[in-house]
């Protein structure tokens, strides 16, 4: 830490000594912040599409997010570079706005020119190529059904034939989508072994992709025009943008694929179909809201026969087993640990702390043949064993320990040893001492383990899931699964209804308990900061 | 009860808190244990109750070798610097709880805690809670807590310096007045010497750990052993000057660079036939201020303390504290005579710190 | 008093103080049923041949066949693909969202007002509050093929052609998907640090006057080396063995092994009895590849929490 000291000297004394930039300045300093934006984007574009993407391409990972990454920051790179060139200009405004302006304007209308001329030049060139399988089809329920072969090429030359139905690309169903945009994406000479039905008839076909030119564009004073406002516009926004509404919208960008999902959720609730985000209904009309996928409380329609509570109520018994047997044991245990002595402490501590580490889901497999051990002892076997609630509950327990028990170590460390020294002398023993003088103490901490062991309860999908068989001790997000599964036809509505119904406690907890939830996590990093 | 302490030594790995301490403290007796901060007060007395393990040496009530007993055997009742008050309790709850855990029936709790309470003047306040209380009424509270049980012995560790001023001096008296009549034997920790020498039948004065002297509060001010008890007890604090001692003229004389001022007394004798080069001590309240005087100074400041003022007087390079009457409206700058009453000096051996005069 | 009595009263040697005993015991025998029982079990099942047709739950009784399983999985093609499979998914998600995108997050809510900046962080904690099974299905739709799709929609809207998100992008989803739960995590813990950096150190770089991508540089960064390396091992080991996520959303395809992760293999092959052959002799081997990269972890992250600093003695010691 011992940079702390230094840090604060390093950065540049004010400027407040120096003259009022000049125009030329202005101009240089702007011209320099978007050049270096420009080489830093072009280097992030240049390592994830060609160094990147390659290597796992290689190492047969069969990804495109580097090709995605390389092709954001190209994307945003003429952005990128507008909204320098106003920045870089800012300065100049406590000189002169209009010059500001002026300059500003000036160079965005160099840099949309460069712009185009390095598009043009490259349209030219072997970048407007694409890969085709040169024929033309449309999407039916059966399959992609082809509707004209372009004479002379791929498809042609492979024998594919007009009324061909396309069902699978190799093994996998495949939809007129998804082919297009495989083929868009593949390299020149790519094969792509087609399914298909041919009068009624399997058959399958290789057909290699082509490149074809993409039509150039010519000098269009349409989207020229459009380029250059756009670029002036971004670039003053560079220029006059308050600073400080950047974060907020970089925030709200970020979290835009939440934002949607529940919008989604929020519309699919109450409505009979969706499509996107808009609901539909049974003609295919946007419309047809309806409160029938609540039916399984009763609500708005006639209620199914799905055993709904019993699933709330394995759900809720193991949050609520989870959330007791967590608190009084982990408080127990971190207690010994803060305060008492005894040997073996320190391995105790060591053990904790590793434990609460060490990653329990790697141990499913041999804790299946411990549950299926445990369920063999009598009488209390089939209470904790494989396919039971209580054993379930377990194994979610004994995996949270370390974590509780380090936490709620963490807040006995800072109750006073004064108070507890005085209980002792007032004649209570250490059982007194812990249940009478010092749990009530750490209230914050019990509610902040209760709060997470209830929520982890509430949500477990994955210990259920492997651990349960049926409906016996199944909860609620295993229910939703197997509804979702592909055996039965789906209403999809309804379980995005369930779905809703089971976060509704999750978000009446967040909505009361933020504060305790942000600060949960915090709690396990304890000394490392 | 009576209280033995025999060669009481505790570490913490390294650390050595509490070397060899030994003492006795008799039957109702009020004992302070008097020491700068981080001398191990608080850890003989927390051994005392039972929190921690002596490592070495044995503690002794009435007839029974306590090293190991827990605290809940010892019938002791303990007052903390933070008062230690369960927060989640009420002042109630608070003070029945020793009580409850001793199965005191309901009705006696009750009428024991109200006996209490009235006694330490806080009856009103039995339905509160700690948070909703006054440093004072704390501190009261906490005293109740450990008298509820009638202790055989009583434990204070600095109970009364998270308290203003004021507040001290009257729980002081109340504290020392309560003892007295209850006649519980007591041990008090604290840094304030004041506390120790109004409050304590004796008082222990501890060192790094170790015992520097176990006496009476007149005993310790009067006939200071070390020069680390005459620094330590008495305000303002004593002036210490090296000195040689020599004979002139048939007069003993005391030189140091910056004065020689001839002294004659019993103590000067004694010393004298002790060595020549010795640490001489005078406190401020030996000074006598007058204009004939073999020693002459100039004030450098005053401090004003209200009804004196207290005077730091300069003799070339040495600084003595000196007090005057806000009457003589003494002000830096002013040249002064210093009378020094021989008969109160004290002389230590400043190789060892020891005192030549008292063993 | 008998000279006898006394020495032993005072040296009697330290009785193991069976309260704090107690007070570990039920934590203890959880611990050890299932952790220390399955962590040497995971390891002893792992060399025996374990599998449907064979299978006992009565330890005695299965075939030991020592390394036969990791010889087969060492020339297992799939293994391969699967391992880099599993590098590329831990290292791009970790360094864009757990660890670059929390940090992205904590700075940018650190920069803004007090209740908004908590704002957004209690929104970004929502996914980690979400079951997954719930959260899935919001990404299944997001992803889908028109006319269903959220994504494809807008797309649609944007006047853009229709894209294969769910088979051809699916890792960018993977990625996305869990990712966007990892954040949360890393962004409490940096917050946390930001906001404990000490107000005279921000004071004096703001009379400096330096700019916010200054103090970020040169102040708060060299103040997070700590939490960051917590984040970093902490969430690498969550990434690495979590496979919660990708078995409900892609399950390891479209393609064949497409996403396939390493711990979803050792499940996939022990647990999902989905083709009715569960291994779970070679299934275990897998596991026990994660374990042992799970004990040197957090053995290594036992190092960075300073341990010593934390285990201060007890201060009430025991009669
Ligand atoms: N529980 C402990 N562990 C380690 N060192 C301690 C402990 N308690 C006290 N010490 C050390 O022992 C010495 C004496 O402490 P203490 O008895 O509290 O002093 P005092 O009460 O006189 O101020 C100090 O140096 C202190 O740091
Ligand atoms: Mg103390």
């Amino acid at each position: 830490m011992s940079h702390a000291q230094r840090a604060p000297q390093s950065p540049q004394t004010p400027q407040m000594a120096e003259p009022l930039s000049t125009v030329a300045d202005t101009v240089i300093r702007a011209v320099r912040g978007a050049l270096i934006t420009a080489a830093v984007l072009i280097v992030l574009a240049l390592f994830f599409g060609r160094l990147f993407g390659p290597l796992w391409k290689s190492l047969n990972v069969d990804e495109s997010f580097s090709q995605t990454l390389a092709g954001l920051a190209s994307l945003l790179l003429p952005l990128a570079v507008y909204l320098a060139l106003g920045m870089g200009a800012r300065a100049h405004r406590k000189r002169s706005t209009t010059q500001a302006a002026v300059i500003t304007i000036a160079l965005a209308t160099v840099a949309v020119a460069i712009f185009y001329i390095l598009n043009t030049s490259q349209g030219a060139g072997a970048a407007a190529e694409q890969s085709s399988l040169q024929f033309a089809a449309t999407q039916t329920a059966d399959g992609i059904v082809v509707d004209a072969i372009e004479p002379g090429g791929a498809a042609e030359l492979a024998g594919l034939l007009p009324g061909d139905v396309i069902t699978a690309l190799r093994r996998d169903p495949i939809t007129l989508a998804q082919l297009e945009s495989a083929v868009a994406e593949s390299e020149p000479d790519t094969p792509f072994r087609l399914r298909l039905l041919r009068a009624g008839e399997e058959m399958q076909l290789t057909v290699r992709t082509v490149a074809v030119a993409v039509e150039s564009a010519g000098l269009k004073l349409g989207p020229i025009a459009a380029a250059w406002i756009g670029g002036a516009a971004v670039a003053l926004i560079g220029l006059f943008g308050p600073p400080g509404w950047a974060p907020y919208i970089l925030l709200t960008v970020s979290l835009s694929p939440l934002i949607l999902g529940f919008a989604w959720l929020a519309v699919a609730t109450v409505s009979y179909r969706t499509q996107g985000l808009l609901p539909i209904d049974a003609q295919g009309n946007v419309g047809g809201l309806t409160l029938e996928n609540w039916s399984f409380l009763g609500i708005g329609g006639e209620a199914p026969a799905t055993p709904i509570w019993s699933y709330a109520a394995n759900s809720l018994f193991i949050a609520m087993l989870m959330t007791g047997v967590t608190l009084v044991l982990s408080s127990m245990a971190g207690y010994a640990l803060s305060r008492m002595e005894f040997s073996g402490r320190r391995f105790f501590l060591s053990l904790t702390l590793i434990l609460h580490s060490f990653p329990a889901v790697t141990l499913l497999i041999p804790v299946y043949l411990v549950l299926l051990n445990l369920g063999k002892i009598p009488l209390i076997g089939p209470h904790i064993g494989f396919n039971s609630i209580g054993g379930i509950a377990l194994v979610m327990i004994a995996f949270g320990l370390p974590f509780g028990v380090w936490l709620m170590k963490g807040f006995f460390d800072n109750i006073s040893w004064d108070m507890e020294r005085s209980a002792l002398i007032d004649g209570a023993s250490r059982w007194r001492t812990f249940w009478e003088i010092i749990l009530p103490q750490i209230r914050p901490g019990l509610l902040a383990l209760g709060i997470f062991s209830f929520i982890g309860g509430w949500n477990a999908y994955l210990i259920p899931a492997i651990f349960s068989i049926g409906t016996k001790a199944a909860n609620l997000p295993v229910y939703i699964r197997t509804l979702t599964g592909d055996t039965n036809a789906v209403n999809w509505n309804q379980v995005v209804a369930v779905g809703v119904f089971q976060m509704i406690p999750i978000l009446v907890i967040f909505v009361f308990a933020q504060e305790y939830l942000l600060n949960i996590y915090s709690g396990g990093s304890k000394g490392s900061s | 009860m009576q209280v033995d302490i025999q060669n009481l030594t505790k570490k913490f790995g390294d650390v050595t808190a509490v070397a060899d301490v030994s003492l006795d403290i008799r039957d109702g007796e009020f004992v302070a244990f008097l020491g700068p901060s981080g001398c191990g007060k608080t850890t003989t007395l927390l051994m005392l109750a039972g929190i921690y393990k002596p490592t070495d040496g044995t503690i002794t009530f009435g007839e029974r070798i306590v090293n190991l007993v827990p605290p809940r055997e010892r019938n002791i009742g303990m007052v903390f610097q933070s008062y230690a008050l369960y927060p989640h309790m009420t002042v109630f709850g608070n003070i029945a709880y020793p009580l409850k855990l001793k199965n005191v029936s309901r009705a006696d709790q009750q009428e024991r805690v109200k006996r209490v309470a009235d006694v330490m003047g806080i009856g009103e306040l039995l339905d509160r809670k700690p948070a909703q209380l006054s440093g004072g009424q704390q501190q009261r509270v906490a005293l109740g807590r450990a008298l509820v049980k009638e202790p055989d012995i009583l434990l204070f560790d600095e109970p009364l310096s998270n308290l203003d001023a004021r507040l001290r001096l009257t729980m002081r008296a109340e504290i020392k007045a309560l003892q007295k009549r209850l006649g519980i034997t007591s041990v008090y920790v604290t840094h304030d010497q004041v506390e120790a020498l109004t409050m304590a039948d004796r008082i222990a004065v501890m060192n790094k750990g170790r015992l520097e002297a176990y006496a009476t509060p007149e005993d310790l001010y009067d006939h200071p052993r070390t020069t680390f008890i005459a620094n330590f007890v008495g305000n303002p604090p004593i002036n210490m000057v090296d000195v040689e001692l020599a004979q002139e003229n048939g007069q003993v004389v005391a030189r140091c660079a910056a004065f020689t001022v001839p002294l004659d007394s019993e103590r000067v004798r004694k010393a004298v036939a002790h060595g020549r080069k010795l640490t001489m001590g005078i406190r401020a309240e030996d000074i006598t201020l007058g204009d004939d005087a073999a020693l002459t100074g100039e004030v450098y400041a005053v401090e004003p303390l209200g009804r004196e003022d207290m005077l730091d007087v300069r003799i070339g390079a040495e600084s003595f504290f000196a007090l005057a009457t806000p009457q003589q409206r003494m002000r830096a700058g002013d040249r002064i005579g210093l009378h020094i009453d021989a008969e109160r000096l004290q002389f230590f051996d400043p190789a060892t710190g020891k005192s030549v005069l008292w063993e | 008093m008998n000279m006898n009595t006394s020495a032993r009263a005072r040296t009697a040697p330290t009785r193991p103080n069976l309260t704090a005993y107690a007070f570990l015991a039920p934590v203890a025998i959880l611990v050890v049923l299932f952790f220390i029982i399955p962590a040497l079990l995971v390891i002893y099942i792992s060399m025996t041949d374990l599998a449907t047709a064979n299978f006992t739950s009565d330890v005695g009784q299965m075939t030991f066949i020592g390394l036969k399983n990791y010889e087969t999985l060492f020339s297992d093609p799939y293994a391969r693909k699967i391992f880099f499979n599993t590098v590329f998914y831990v290292l791009v998600t970790l360094s864009l969202f757990n660890v670059g995108g929390a940090l992205v997050v904590a700075l940018l809510t650190a920069h803004i007002n007090r209740r908004a900046g908590f704002f957004f962080r209690a929104l970004w904690l929502l996914p980690r509050l979400m079951t997954s099974t719930v959260y899935i299905l919001m990404w299944e739709r997001m992803v889908a093929d028109p006319p269903y799709g959220i994504l494809n929609q807008l797309f649609g809207v944007a006047g853009y052609g229709t894209v294969a998100f769910n088979t051809n992008h699916i890792w960018t989803f993977v990625i996305l998907v869990n990712g966007i739960i990892g954040i949360s995590f890393g962004m409490i813990i940096f917050t946390s640090a930001i906001e404990s950096i000490s107000k005279d150190i921000m004071n004096a770089s703001l009379v400096d006057g330096s700019t916010a991508m200054q103090r970020i540089r040169y102040v708060i960064l060299p103040l997070m080396r700590w939490p960051l390396l917590f984040v970093l091992s902490y969430q690498t080991l969550s990434l690495l063995t979590s496979y919660e996520e990708i078995l409900l959303f892609t399950n390891g395809g479209p393609g064949v092994y497409q996403t396939e992760v390493w711990a979803l293999t050792a499940f996939h092959r022990a647990l999902s009895n989905y083709f009715g052959n569960a291994q779970w002799g070679y299934g275990s081997a897998f596991a026990v590849v994660l374990v042992i990269v799970g004990i040197v972890l957090a053995i290594l992250y036992l190092r960075i929490f300073r341990f010593r600093e934390l285990v201060s003695e007890p201060k009430i010691e025991n009669l």
